[in-house]
């Protein structure tokens, strides 16, 4: 007869499982260590600072985090010349506030290369040399106020649908880091699509200024995401640093905001734009993929001019950092 | 245990603080850990980190990073080389049995059902739910 | 809270002297908290640079709520924006301390601490005889405490780092001191203000307890500075000066690039 005390504790076979041994970070070859980590990536577990990484695995994600803080401290420049001269006290608050969360995303974007093992000072001499790169929206010049409604709406949202995709990375800081900036994100669209609707309902010269802004920002918008890239040969999307191809983001970015901008009255500037239901997707006309390549390599109306602007900055300010700091030793 | 935390502060960082020569403050910018609470009674949670020379710095770059909507009630900000991590699988999660230690351990739904066979009984009713349980189906009272 | 029913217990010569005062504090914190946000963006330190944009966002928003207080005083069709953006600049009534352009960061610093300790002065001195003001201001101290802890922090910081640090900062305190004193100038009608509880004591106790304290903070930095009240110059400038002339001509462009539209 059973033993009435004997509680035979056993979990279902389902139950029972090995926990992630992070066997990549044990005394192991290369290749093995290489293969634990890869499975796990692909399986869709998330790699922390602290684990070991194979140099493809740290240089891609360093890379791609670098490229991202650039561009949110270059992407500061375009707008806050404008924070001066908004037109209302309203307007004035979320302008600044929406810039002030760019700077907030540099921070949080340059931490986690930081913890990569770059310094922030020395990615910063790698912009401003041009060695490191910043996307291409931010090297062009903002004209008017109807430029700052069409970016905070447009230029962020093409931004939001990259970095949603962005929040699952197999990078366990940056996937967290890209959840926050979603978040903060929503507010500055909402703004943009706020000071474009306000214009579109207003006078005649607002509206005029309005379309304007958008024939000079939908070239870009739509390189903004790059060329098609292939799938299989994608490296960043093989260590799953990012979930979405090229074509992919450009595709919901036209779903979800082409009718929202045609429902103002506005009329965007590509003859060739229009759904193929057949084939399930938007056809538009080619981007220029020159003028892309000529302008994130540096090249473009305002780069020099902003990393100039950077570079003045930066000196300008040196001494106060010095100050703050304790006295360097002599440099090794 | 492990020491990664201090990387950033180990590569070519110049004076350790508080080993600063001279007058006047001194120190290097360090990682500052950040745990925020965002209603009342919730438990802290980390929330990210900021870069500061020294702690009172760090607890204003906090507030403005983590609280500048309001989204926070209370910020705890640590010293990165002052936080002990233990990630040792052995030691969190050994390897042998353990289940008499978690309620998937105990199911008594064959054995209970027996008894009452035995017995003639039905299963009391679900006036009131027993301790034994955990809320989660399949456990305790079957 | 209709205008007229919070007004009725004002006189003319009360009303006016509150009008002239509101404007003096609203023009402070706009100018100031536009001649601030310049940092955003720029600081030297990208975590400084959040806490700086915060500080001057504050300032705007203190004087966003004056110029909505100013508006309903008024009465005379203008709302907030009107008042902030629709004025030449020779009708613009801030202190001479915010005349400055904004310097560098230890310009910026040095113009934080004075203004906002002269500020928390000023506010210590409002009364309860005007309960919108009186509300109002409550609020706004209690965000004002975070601006004097930030100042002071790196007040600390500059002045103890020695080297071109404290030589910077110190010259920046000298160059501003002739003004600073500006901010706790008597208004116009202080005198119906007092009478009226709209002030709690006049503005040259709140100088002199403002005084006591920059001196108390100096003092064991190793920095002496000379502050006096503000007698024969008026508060604010007589003249716009080229700097603000300038800004003027900014801020206020899109607006009047097409007059009576929303934006």
């Amino acid at each position: 007869m059973t033993d009435p005390l004997a509680l035979d504790p056993v979990l279902p076979a389902r139950e029972r499982s090995e926990p992630s041994l992070r066997r990549w970070n044990e005394d192991l070859p290369h290749d093995e260590r290489y293969e634990h980590f890869e499975a796990h990536v692909l399986a869709g577990g998330k790699i922390e600072p602290n684990d070991w990484m194979p140099d493809e695995y740290r240089t891609a994600v360093l890379r791609f985090v670098e490229m991202h803080a650039n561009s949110e401290l270059m992407g500061v420049l375009p707008e806050r010349e404008w924070i001066m001269r908004a037109p209302t006290l309203r307007r004035k608050l979320a302008l600044t506030s929406k810039v002030q969360d760019e700077v907030g995303h540099a921070q949080l974007l340059y931490r986690v290369a930081e913890d990569l093992g770059k310094p922030r000072e020395a990615m910063l001499d790698d912009l401003l040399a041009g060695k490191t790169k910043f996307h291409n929206v931010f090297h062009y010049p903002t004209k008017t106020w109807a430029d700052i409604g069409v970016i905070a709406w447009l230029v962020d949202a093409a931004a939001i649908v990259a970095q949603q995709a962005l929040r699952d990375s197999s990078y366990g800081p940056y996937a967290r880091t890209m959840q926050k900036i979603c978040w903060e994100e929503s507010v500055h669209i909402m703004h943009g699509r706020d000071v474009v609707v306000t214009m579109a309902n207003g006078t005649a010269p607002q509206r005029e200024m309005l379309q304007e802004a958008l024939d000079r920002w939908w070239g870009p918008l739509m390189q903004m995401h790059g060329p098609r890239s292939d799938r299989a040969r994608d490296r960043d999307l093989h260590w799953r640093i990012k979930a979405k191809t090229s074509e992919e983001l450009r595709q919901e970015f036209l779903t979800i905001y082409v009718p929202r901008i045609r429902e103002l009255g506005l009329t965007i500037p590509d003859p060739e734009l229009a759904f193929d239901k057949d084939a399930g997707e938007w056809r538009y006309t080619d981007p220029d993929w020159n003028e892309l390549r000529t302008v994130v390599t540096n090249h473009g109306p305002k780069s020099q001019e902003r990393l100039e602007f950077r570079r003045l900055n930066r000196e300008a300010t040196a001494w106060v950092r010095a100050a703050i700091l304790a006295e360097p030793r002599a440099a090794a | 245990m492990t020491d990664d935390g201090n990387r950033m502060i180990d590569e070519g960082a110049p004076i350790a603080p508080g080993e600063a020569s001279g007058e006047g403050p001194g120190g290097i910018l360090e990682p500052y850990e950040v745990f925020r609470q965002e209603k009342d009674g919730d438990p802290m949670r980390h929330g990210g980190n900021v870069l500061a020379p020294d702690l009172e710095l760090a607890l204003h770059y906090a507030r403005e990073m983590y609280s500048r909507r309001g989204e926070s009630v209370r910020l705890w900000v640590v010293r990165r080389a002052d936080i002990g991590v233990l990630d040792d699988l052995d030691l969190l999660q050994p390897p042998l049995d353990r289940s008499f230690k978690k309620p998937g351990g105990y199911v008594m739904r064959d054995k209970l059902a027996a008894a009452r066979d035995r017995a003639g009984t039905t299963k009391p009713g679900a006036r009131a739910a027993s301790h034994d349980t955990t809320g989660r189906r399949g456990e305790g009272d079957r | 809270m209709t205008p007229t029913s919070v007004m009725s217990g004002l006189d003319t010569p009360t009303r006016s002297a509150l009008a002239g005062l509101l404007l003096a504090m609203a023009d402070d914190d706009f100018v100031i908290g536009f001649s601030d946000s310049e940092w955003t963006g720029i600081a030297p330190i990208l975590e400084e640079d959040v806490a700086m944009s915060s500080i001057a966002q504050d300032e705007l928003g203190h004087a966003k709520v004056l110029y909505e207080l100013l508006a309903g005083l008024l009465d005379d069709g203008r709302d907030a924006d009107a008042l902030a953006y629709d004025r030449e600049p020779e009708a613009y009534r801030h202190a001479r301390l915010l005349d400055h352009g904004r310097g560098d960061w230890a310009t910026t610093i040095a113009r934080r601490f004075l203004y906002d300790t002269a500020d928390a002065a000023r506010l210590a001195s409002i009364g309860d005889g005007w309960p919108p003001l009186a509300e109002l201001v409550a609020k706004i101290r209690r965000e004002e405490r975070y601006h004097v802890m930030h100042a002071l922090a790196w007040v600390d910081r500059l002045a103890r780092a020695g080297g071109e640090a404290r030589t910077r900062f110190a010259a920046a305190l000298e160059a501003l001191a002739p003004d600073a004193p500006t901010v706790l100038a008597a208004p116009e009608g202080e005198a119906a203000l007092l009478e009226a509880g709209i002030l709690a004591r006049p503005m040259s106790a709140a100088f002199r307890g403002w005084r006591t304290e920059v001196f108390g903070i100096l003092g064991p930095l190793g920095i002496t500075l000379a502050l006096e009240a503000a007698t024969d110059a008026t508060r604010h400038r007589a003249t716009p000066s080229d700097d603000f002339r300038w800004l003027w001509g900014e801020f206020t462009s899109v607006r009047r690039s097409d007059p009576g539209a929303s934006w």
